[in-house]
């Protein structure tokens, strides 16, 4: 056992995570009258909203008709009917304030001058009924700097400091929060809070799969474990996003984003290793779709030696002047995603005149904690299933679950963050006026276990279990999944847990790394179980959820269910069903109807003269673009 | 390729040799792929600090060479020694600690801005400066910074922040005066912060470099320098 000092401190909320959703609640928590302590592993603010593409949602930015309903119903429907409709309308609700709490801390857009209000992208991204996604200069290094700016001005924080549990006490109805403890690496202590509410907004999974992942390295599944952890639900935990185009090499560039449907313009199509079309009209189709034909070409012995595919654009730029408009597209809404393309790929690529090898990759995880659309943790205790599952236990961003389902429609997580993060940071500041008694042998309790593995005399080190458990998650609970695969996945999970137990851990207080890959190891380790056994619940594909070895799941006619996934105060694991409401299937048809229709428009293009396709796109990129000088009419 | 890689621990400074194995022919690794195969080889337990792996978060900034670099943009060479930033105190490894540099930013900068129309838009160098990813390579060389180490004591508060400012906290409060929904109170806090930090000792420095191509001098130190001119 090593001598390592705990700090004790006190406040009404404590939150864990620094980026959108975080900075956002610590922020309206204060607002709100809290006394709030932000605990951030990475630097403050350092977050996947900072690395974002920088495109965002906001409601009926640039079209009337735009409406909450529609919004809402766009969520839902792309989700594949598993988010909770009052979470979609709080969404739809609350996109313009989120905006607007954004552009207060600095985030600003170029501005319309026509119409006095932010420019949107010219094309609605793929599931999105209207044009409502913003894009920003620099990425989304400004939102990034908003969470920053509203922590650092003026709420307290630690960072290079990592959460290891919620202190929770049971009572009469149920568990409630009694703070929280933190590794503190910087200054080499423990932190014991006392503290009546906890948000957990510390991001995503993405990094169980590392490389093949767009994502930052901190995404070790925090957030999920910390709920399971302190006996919250979680639902949906099967919905991972892969990222259809993502690089397969070169190695350095692994795993990073090129593009999303909505960026493959009306000509771009995906070929398999051959070069035969195996998907087209891509700037139609759904981020799982893509990801769905790429994978499954892959298994079928079609994909690259690498395990990808080629995205073709270079039908965008064969006609001259509609190309002009691509390009100027592609530079302007994604100058990210083309900076890297330059550098992995080279100009060539760069200029559309090559295609792209892209592989699926981690990006986002729409399951997380079961909350309300105020971000306060959920249950379903047999009479109600809202019933509160942790008293004073929140979550908001990608730690929660229910805003996406199945598959999250682009630009909308930027939005998430901060609008859920608001919601869940106001009412964690009401319950904290409540008031809390404090008991700390609790804290005791919770600190000893970690007391104890520093100076862990073992024979394994945990990065190497780390590497081991990222390949087995990409193998068995990845973008293509099978019963058998998960099975294998199952075994190899329970070997690595026990290989833990025998990490080799250093005594040292001041930033004791093998200490810090344990708690991360054993943080992923509880959320890739989630994961695997919410998808063994789900024989059937749906949404981001790919059995290759099951049918496609039909919405219509037909009773949805959320996965839910819990433990217990001895560690078992439950499964339940979470009922949900499905949208009429006169909606749905008539979703399905002008989903068809726009993917016919897209084929018809595509068997046209190169003269006529440039007559036509030239019209349509104008007509929300403006007009784009032509080179030659500047040579001229 | 053989790389020296800097170790730190308890207070003793360390180096390793380690050979890089390339993972593909030709391959010319970042200095981040030196780091993550050393830990997954030789040093299991190397400390080092990295997040997007795309030149975006900023928090993967070490020596190379004695010169800062975003570790995974920077190609290696043979015979490299990376290192921890020397510009801030080393915890471990090559992680520095850099959380003195935000601190000094509480009570400086605006509890949101409120002065105009949001709608409003913004100079081209405002947006020139959102391009800030935080690296903190501009610390290199910088003589306020360096007022923080002067007879090699560590000038920190109590809450652990820096008493002189930096190119980095000078952009902050630059980017604040350029952005028009920001009051002309708030405008005036910015400028009076910069020099409280001291913003003094840019009269006689010959620039600042930074870790992604902003033109520090131009649009941040000399339009400050300039404004507290009048």
């Amino acid at each position: 056992m090593s001598a390592i000092e705990t700090e004790w401190r006190d406040y009404d909320v404590i939150v864990v995570g620094s980026g959108g959703a975080g900075g956002a609640a610590a922020h309206a928590a204060t607002e709100a009258g809290a006394r709030v302590l932000v605990v951030s592993k990475d630097p403050i603010g350092c977050s996947d909203t900072k690395i974002a593409e920088g495109v965002t949602t906001v409601r009926a930015s640039a079209e009337d008709g735009d409406t909450e309903a529609v919004l809402s119903e766009n969520l839902r429907i792309a989700g594949g009917d598993l988010p909770p409709p009052e979470i979609t309308r709080a969404f739809a609700q609350d996109t313009e304030d989120a905006y607007n709490w954004l552009r207060r801390h600095g985030v600003r857009p170029r501005i319309d001058q026509a119409r006095g209000t932010p420019r949107t992208l010219p094309i609605p991204l793929g599931g999105h009924a209207h044009r409502r996604s913003i894009g920003h200069d620099n990425g989304g290094l400004a939102f990034g700097h908003a969470a920053w700016n509203a922590v650092v001005q003026g709420i307290d924080y630690l960072e290079d400091a990592w959460f290891l549990d919620i202190v929770t006490e049971p009572g009469a109805d149920g568990p409630a929060v009694r703070g929280g403890i933190v590794y503190d690496a910087i200054r080499g202590c423990f932190v014991a809070v006392r503290a009546p509410a906890v948000i957990i907004a510390a991001g995503g999974l993405s990094t169980l799969y590392y490389p093949k992942t767009d994502t930052m390295r901190g995404n070790t599944g925090d957030s999920y474990a910390l709920a399971l952890r302190a006996g919250a639900d979680l639902v949906d935990m099967e919905q991972t996003q892969f990222l259809p185009f993502c690089l397969t090499a070169p190695p350095s560039y692994e795993g990073l984003l090129v593009g999303e449907p909505a960026t493959a313009g009306f000509l771009g199509v995906l070929r398999d290793a051959r070069g035969k079309v195996l998907l087209d009209a891509v700037m139609v189709r759904t981020r799982a779709e893509c990801s769905a034909a790429i994978v499954r070409a892959v298994a079928d012995g079609r994909g690259t030696e690498r395990g990808g595919c080629y995205l073709d654009l270079t039908g965008n730029v064969k006609a001259e002047r509609s190309g002009v408009y691509y390009k100027n597209f592609m530079e302007t809404s994604l100058a990210g995603v083309m900076s890297t393309v330059r550098q992995a790929l080279g100009r060539k690529a760069a200029a559309f005149q090559e295609i792209w090898e892209v592989r699926p990759g981690a990006h986002y995880a729409m399951g997380g904690a079961r909350v309300n659309e105020h971000g306060s943790t959920i249950t379903d205790n047999g009479a109600d299933n809202g019933a509160p599952a942790v008293r004073g236990l929140f979550a908001a961003g990608q730690a929660m679950g229910g805003v996406f389902g199945a598959n999250r429609l682009g630009s909308t997580s930027l939005a998430e963050g901060p609008i859920f993060g608001a919601r869940a940071g106001r009412a964690a500041a009401e319950l904290a006026r409540a008031g809390n008694s404090m008991a700390d042998p609790v804290f005791e309790t919770h600190l000893a276990p970690y007391r104890n593995m520093l100076g862990h005399a073992g024979s394994k080190p945990a990065s190497a279990l780390i590497r081991r458990l990222q390949e087995a998650c990409w193998n068995g609970i990845g973008p293509a999944r099978t019963g058998d695969g998960m099975d294998d996945f199952m075994a190899e999970l329970s070997d690595i847990r026990r290989d833990a137990d025998d990490a080799a851990i250093g005594p040292e207080a001041l930033w004791n790394q093998s200490f810090i890959d344990a708690i991360e190891l054993a943080n992923m380790l509880d959320t890739a179980e989630a994961v695997a056994r919410a998808a063994q619940d789900r024989p059937q594909s749906l949404g981001a959820h790919i059995r290759l070895d099951g049918p496609d799941a039909s919405l219509l006619f037909a009773k949805t269910h959320s996965v839910v996934v819990r433990r217990d105060a001895d560690g078992d694991w439950t499964l339940s069903h979470a009922a949900r409401p499905p949208t009429s299937w006169r909606r749905l048809l008539g979703y399905a109807i002008r989903d068809r229709k726009r993917k016919a428009a897209l084929k018809l293009l595509r068997l046209l003269p190169v003269a006529a396709q440039d007559r036509i796109l030239e019209k349509r990129y104008r007509a929300t673009m403006g007009a784009i000088a032509q080179p030659d009419a500047e040579a001229a | 390729m053989k790389v020296e890689l800097v170790t730190w621990r308890e207070g003793r400074e360390d180096s390793v040799t380690f050979e890089y194995q390339p993972r593909e022919e030709g391959e010319r690794p970042m200095a981040l792929d030196v780091l993550l195969q050393a830990r997954a080889t030789a040093l299991p337990d190397l400390a080092f600090r990295y997040g997007c792996r795309n030149r975006n978060c900023g928090i993967c900034t070490i020596d190379v060479n004695g010169r800062p670099r975003i570790a995974c943009r920077a190609r290696v060479r043979d015979g490299d020694r990376l290192s921890a930033p020397g510009t801030l105190p080393v915890v471990r490894d090559l992680v520095a600690r850099r959380d003195g540099v935000a601190r000094q930013m509480r009570g400086r900068l605006p509890n949101g801005v409120r002065g105009n129309d949001l709608d409003v838009e913004a100079p081209e160098d405002y947006h020139a400066l959102t391009a800030c990813i935080e690296c903190y390579a501009c610390l290199d060389g910088c003589p306020m910074h360096a007022r923080n180490f002067e007879d090699g004591t560590e000038r920190r508060d109590e809450a652990g922040a820096y008493r002189w400012g930096n190119p980095f906290s000078l952009l902050k409060l630059q980017r604040i005066r350029l952005d028009p929904v920001a009051t002309e109170a708030q405008k005036a806090d910015a400028l009076a912060n910069a020099e409280d930090l001291g913003l003094d000792a840019c009269r006689t420095c010959p620039g600042c470099k930074c870790g992604v191509g902003i033109n520090l001098k131009g649009k941040v130190v000399e339009a400050l320098l300039e404004a507290a001119e009048v």
